[in-house]
């Protein structure tokens, strides 16, 4: 009896693998007759690539491919006539200037609250609250000049004495969020900091529209950094202020009032952020009345698409998506490089990684090309300098691009003093020439990088091990400099000074060392005109590439896929959709 | 009873003080906090060592352990890190969302498991019985997120029938009528992928306990002094064979309230779930151990209320 009770069940479950396999053939057959049907819009398409960006013309793996077929737009999306869906990851209801700390939560900050300045597209800054600024000759103060006339939503007045009041809060010795004024160095900060003064006695409130702020110490970035201050009610975020308790901000994270484009209406966790246009707003009232930021999961994400339930969101970018996202025809694409790099991290403590020779020699012995193809396609490119192709400080002269080449890299080697053994690996000092690898678990570059790595190594007579843990256990080796090699990505601010690569920079885990570049660096903080600045960035930057700090990997895509039927939605690496948000219109 | 019920729940206090080490030394072995989590590319030194003061990382971990005890006997389970708010009112948002799909997942496995478990019994070895098990296998054994998705593509994409996922429609402002129908149109394919899932196991337990009871001898003598079939099955039977179910019912009670982490991710359901995975990952320890504590206080409780229901049902057993 139970012999014939599994012969069955193993017979039903073989027609039901039949049966599936069959339907697996119709759905696969039934993409490609969609494909056709699209065939011919993409010729068209193709010349509009070409015609449009010119600026990064030759690259199919980046810049704005618009809608093909914007008549494919699903009834749902076109009957949201006066509101607008992004979709992203769930912000979590951290709606306060001061405390935000993910992207998520940014954009709505952004959305509700102003500052002096407002991002461009190419991460410089230009005045948004801020009438005029003006800098002493010796860059030590700042007046910022309010415009007149502004209100919050809740209808007190902006003045300058909120910006006073955010400067005590950013001080304040039981401040926790992510913000750090104190690294501007604003005179009186630190004993403010400290408890030693009541006032920050750099900051003078000269009438409601006019402040000026003394800094002990100035560098390239001190105007930017004093001018991203969000505006916030005093009325609101300070009542109840003591200097060493700010425990009452917790009750108006979720109850945000500013004088940005957008007010919030309704915030459901893990759900929905519902924002209102803010009828009064000093730019002129958004054009869009509704916006709702809903919840969405990369699972999900072109499902929601097709089915017309968001408008705009952020796709992982490779060939799958990008070629779905095309396909469905009504939704244009902006794919621009992510603002950062993978690398692979040395740790410069350790003696064979301290002759120039043998990182080089690992660079050149490194099939990146391959890697990045593999992981990316097109989206993503092999990178020599650690700077973004977008921004200004980026260079590419004397810029050394180490092509792989197996035989420079074995001859490396030998110069370096490490010779094959008998075993094939190479040795020096009676020491083996072996890696260890810290990978992260279910990372896809990790995937494709340890077998060409592997490969690659093993020719040159290097041992290559792996281990895999958790990415936050690599962190902890990572600060206590018990590790050899490891996978990971830095993301990258608008601004070039870093202290990634400095002589004992803060963030310098890698014990990396160059006076060359230290000094660049240096002068590139320290200038405050922009084309002596990119010269001292390209000076630094050619001084890493010569000396192979890490072995630097790629720069991928990041992509935002927008409705077509929403225009003057302005995004690029450095600035969020939410900064222009009220210029943004649904024509229908 | 009374005197067995306030013995067991003193018997808690030491469990829990155990979980509370267990868990708090695990924590704190794990590499990495918070601030290496978040991993800011543009934080200072000084200002991670402010931030680890000001949230007491920088401490030796049993300080720590005290310290967040005590907070704990006085209610207090601190506040969440990533959320910025007390871990309780976080779990509030979260945690009756996660509820109301696991409510009626159970309700509705519970009543297909009993039927199911009842006939595949009393008909052992039919055509019924094979297909039930076939069924149910397969559901078991399907991978959550694959079903899933095969529903979104089907029922949502291709039929239209429901929504993708999430909770409500964006936009929607009718009545709260209305509200309800569309959150109830939400949540029927997160519902029916969670019941697919649990049902099989349930109808195996109802299956085999039905068939003990069917072959005694008194089920026997009720067929014998000539009650009706249906009587014979669903009272006689039935009730002693749903005995092991008490305790079974006493096991859900914390996965009613521990989220689906798989299932809400698919259907972008604001479960707290995913809020509980986040945490683990971005080492926001007050609410990762707030939430554990929770979930092991429930389990305790549902073991006590599971022996002692089982008390009441059952003679046999009861405790003097």
């Amino acid at each position: 009896m139970k012999k014939r009770m599994s012969l069955l069940l193993a017979l039903m479950l073989l027609t039901i693998t039949v049966l599936a396999a069959c339907g697996g053939g119709k759905t696969a057959e039934q993409p490609p007759s969609q494909g056709e049907q699209q065939e011919t819009p993409p010729a068209e398409g193709n010349g509009e690539e070409t015609k449009e960006p010119p600026a990064e013309g030759e690259d199919a793996g980046q810049g704005y491919f618009k809608a093909e077929d914007p008549s494919a737009n699903p009834k749902a999306a076109l009957n949201r006539k006066d509101t607008l869906v992004v979709g992203m990851t769930a912000p979590k209801g951290v709606f306060n200037p001061f405390y935000m700390q993910t992207a998520y939560d940014r954009y709505v900050v952004d959305a509700i609250f102003d500052q002096f300045f407002a991002l461009n597209g190419d991460g410089t800054y230009s005045n948004r609250l801020a009438e005029s600024v003006e800098v002493s000759e010796d860059k030590l103060k700042y007046t910022f000049k309010l415009k007149p006339g502004v209100t919050y939503s809740n209808g007190d007045p902006v003045t300058v004495k909120d910006y006073a009041f955010a400067m005590k809060v950013y001080h304040d010795k039981s401040y926790d969020g992510q913000s750090d004024l104190l690294s501007v160095h604003i005179k009186g900060g630190k004993e403010y900091n400290e408890g030693k003064a009541d006032d920050i006695s750099g900051i003078k409130v000269i009438d409601d529209n006019t402040i000026e702020i003394e800094v002990t110490e100035a560098n390239a970035m001190t105007k930017d950094n004093l001018g991203t201050v969000y505006f916030a009610p005093e009325s609101v975020y300070g009542k109840g202020y003591k200097q060493g308790n700010l425990e009452y901000m917790k009750d108006l994270h979720a109850k945000p009032v500013g004088s940005g484009q957008y007010v919030l209406k309704n915030f459901s966790p893990g759900q929905e952020v519902v924002l209102e246009a803010n009828p009064n707003y000093f730019l002129g009232v958004p054009k869009i009345k509704n916006v709702i930021y809903k919840t969405t999961t990369d699972e999900t994400k072109l499902a929601m698409f097709q089915s017309g339930e968001i408008d705009m969101d952020m796709v992982t970018v490779n060939e799958d998506n990008v070629e779905a996202l095309k396909e469905m025809g009504f939704l244009d694409i902006n794919i621009f490089p992510t603002n950062g790099y993978g690398y692979v991290a040395l740790n410069h403590k350790d003696p064979k990684f301290q002759d120039v020779k043998v990182r080089q020699a690992l660079l050149y012995g490194l099939n990146r090309a391959e890697i990045v193809e593999i992981i990316y396609g097109p989206y993503a490119n092999v990178i020599n300098v650690p700077q973004s192709s977008e921004s200004w400080a980026y260079t590419n002269e004397g810029i050394e691009p180490y092509e792989f080449d197996i035989e420079k890299a074995k001859q490396l080697l030998d110069e370096a003093g490490w010779v094959p053994g008998a075993d094939g690996i190479r040795e020096k000092d009676g020491k083996k020439l072996d890696i260890h690898f810290s990978a992260t678990a279910d990372n896809p570059v990790i995937d494709a990088l340890i077998p060409i790595m592997t490969q690659n190594y093993q020719e040159l007579g290097i041992k290559l091990t792996t281990e895999t843990l958790d990415f936050n256990a690599i962190m902890d080796k990572k600060d206590k400099g018990e590790f050899e090699m490891f996978f990971a990505a830095w993301g990258l601010t608008p601004d070039p000074d870093s202290t990634v690569y400095i002589t004992d920079g803060q963030q310098n885990d890698i014990g990396f060392s160059s006076p060359e570049y230290d000094a660049a660096m240096k002068k590139g903080l320290n200038a405050f005109d922009l084309e002596e600045r990119k010269a001292a960035y390209a000076e630094a930057y050619q001084a890493l590439n010569k000396n192979v700090p890490d072995l630097p990997i790629y720069q991928r895509r990041d992509a935002w896929t927008i409705n077509s039927r929403l225009s003057g939605v302005d995004i690029t690496p450095y600035k969020n959709f939410a900064v222009d948000l009220y210029k943004a219109e649904i024509q229908q | 009873m009374k005197q067995y019920i306030i013995r067991r729940l003193l018997q808690i206090i030491p469990t829990l003080i155990g979980i509370s080490i267990i868990i708090f030394a695990i924590s704190s072995l794990v590499p990495g906090d918070y601030i290496t989590a978040v991993d800011n590319p543009t934080m200072t030194a000084e200002k991670a060592a402010q931030l680890r003061e000001i949230y007491g990382l920088d401490k030796p971990p049993v300080e720590r352990y005290f310290t967040w005890v005590g907070n704990m006997l006085k209610g207090n389970l601190g506040d969440s890190l990533v959320h910025k708010q007390p871990v309780t009112t976080v779990m509030n948002n979260y945690v009756w969302n996660s509820f109301f799909i696991a409510i009626f997942a159970l309700i509705f496995s519970w009543i297909i498991a009993t039927f199911a478990g009842v006939f595949s019994a009393k008909f052992q070895y039919s055509l019924f019985d094979k297909i039930v098990t076939l069924v149910i296998f397969l559901c078991m054994s399907l991978p959550s997120f694959f079903i899933g998705l095969l529903f979104i593509k089907f029922f949502a994409l291709d039929l239209g029938w429901f929504p993708v996922g999430s909770m409500k429609t964006s936009g929607l402002n009718g009545s709260t009528w209305d509200q309800l129908v569309d959150i109830a149109w939400h949540m029927v394919m997160p519902v029916t992928v969670l019941t697919m899932l649990s049902t099989g196991g349930l109808t195996r337990y109802f299956r085999t306990s039905m068939l003990e009871v069917i072959r005694q001898d008194y089920i026997r003598t009720a067929r014998a002094k000539g009650l009706k079939e249906r009587t014979v099955i669903f009272k006689h039977a039935l009730r002693n064979a749903m005995l092991p179910a008490i305790t079974l019912m006493g096991f859900e009670l914390p996965s009613l309230f521990g989220g689906a982490i798989i299932m809400e991710k698919i259907f972008i359901w604001p479960g707290v779930g995913q809020v509980y995975l986040e945490s683990i990952n971005m080492r926001d320890y007050p609410f990762m151990l707030g939430f554990t504590v929770f979930i092991s206080v429930l389990t305790l409780l549902g073991n006590l209320l599971s022996d002692v229901l089982y008390g009441a049902a059952d003679p046999r057993i009861r405790l003097k």
